[in-house]
């Protein structure tokens, strides 16, 4: 079940679409020739009518060649990172005029089914983000121990500092936006550790957010960027640029 | 106040390097490697420690106005704040660079991507 997390909202929260809005499947890639063919397989075996865009960050293998057999993509000169490479999809939303956007990832952890969950759970209490959660369930690859942790400290700083409801699962990249939060993201989104930062962001300028529960996989291929000592760096930073966020004024 | 004041050497050598620096650092921003603010901060590692060693008196001024006991002390104090706050300039101009290299790389795909669509002659999505 989708949960209200703030009481009141000052921007707008589109009525539940009654006629099949569009959406945008946006899925970063770095050096995901492996995994990406999988991905939209498995998007084009959902039977939804979803629009694609691959976002190829700067791979130096056969990633775009291997996506634009089957969908948009979107060829960044540079590797950006993952902020860099989901915003450029939240741009391409928001000039295409999408209802909606939800960031896949190229490296198979997401379940595209699940685009409809996080659908559902719009209809039904909508909301300008609407995460997939693993947390609320816990059910598939909720992580290691160490990670979840750090998750534990994360959700602590933005419930506390934010308030107003419950977020359980800040990291999680499986999000649906609508109208505003694409509008308020192709303006500004965090390059670094974008998925709790870019909450801390929403949450200040007054979106609202909700959860549902998902379940997701272990990647496919590849390996996390964020192991070992980078962990503790990466909880640091991201509980710095989080107080951060609640110090400055919303812009 | 204290008589000690630097030899002849000293005076000649700290000159020297401060001459030769200017100029380099001079060619430099008319070949349009440093701008106008770039060659003042820079050249403030010339122009500070010619300044104590050309006026020593000034500098025991200084040093005894700010009651330091030592005028090297006071000079490299004023070599980090220059240091310093040329830093934090470019740093701010670094990443606001990066913000809109970022941007840039951006646009450019995106327009690549609208190039190609309407070359097939679709709409872009």
């Amino acid at each position: 079940m989708g949960m209200g997390l703030t009481d009141t909202c000052s921007s707008d929260v589109a009525a539940p679409h009654a006629a099949a809005p569009r959406i945008l499947l946006i899925i970063p890639c770095f050096n995901e020739e492996a995994s990406i063919g999988g991905v939209l397989s498995e998007i084009a075996a959902t039977g939804r009518h979803y629009h694609t865009l691959v976002v190829d960050d700067g791979s130096s293998d056969a990633t775009s060649a291997v996506a634009s057999c089957r969908s948009p993509v979107a060829r960044l000169a540079q590797n950006l990172g993952i902020g860099g490479a989901v915003q450029t999809g939240i741009k391409y939303a928001a000039r295409q005029d999408f209802d909606f956007c939800v960031q896949i990832d190229g490296d198979g952890q997401h379940d595209p089914r699940a685009v409809e969950t996080l659908l559902n759970a719009y209809r039904m209490q909508p909301a300008n983000i609407t995460i997939g959660s693993r947390f609320i369930e816990h059910e598939g690859f909720c992580s290691t121990r160490m990670r979840r942790a750090g998750i534990r400290l994360i959700v602590l700083a933005l419930n506390g500092l934010f308030g107003g409801g419950r977020i359980t699962d800040p990291t999680s990249g499986m999000r649906l936006l609508d109208r505003s939060a694409i509008a308020f993201f192709a303006k500004a989104y965090p390059t670094d550790f974008p998925e709790p930062i870019s909450l801390a962001w929403a949450l200040r300028a007054g979106l609202t957010v909700s959860e549902v529960p998902i379940e997701m996989r272990a990647r496919e291929t590849g390996v996390s960027s964020i192991d070992g000592l980078k962990s503790a760096s990466y909880m640091v930073r991201v509980l710095g640029y989080i107080l951060l966020a609640r110090l400055v004024r919303s812009r | 106040m204290t008589n000690a004041l630097p030899s002849p050497e000293t005076v000649v050598v700290i000159s020297a390097f401060a001459l030769i620096y200017m100029v380099v650092l001079l060619k430099k921003t008319l070949q349009g490697k440093f701008d106008l603010y770039d060659f003042l901060m820079l050249s403030m590692v010339a122009i500070i420690p010619a300044g104590f060693t050309l006026f020593p008196r000034l500098a025991y001024l200084v040093s005894h106005l700010t009651g330091v006991v030592f005028p090297f002390v006071v000079m490299f104090g004023a070599l980090f704040l220059v240091v310093f706050a040329f830093m934090h300039n470019m740093t701010a101009r670094l990443h606001r660079l990066e913000r809109q290299n970022c941007a840039l790389i951006q646009e450019q795909s995106l327009l690549a991507l609208e190039l190609k669509a309407k070359e097939r002659g679709q709409p872009a999505a």
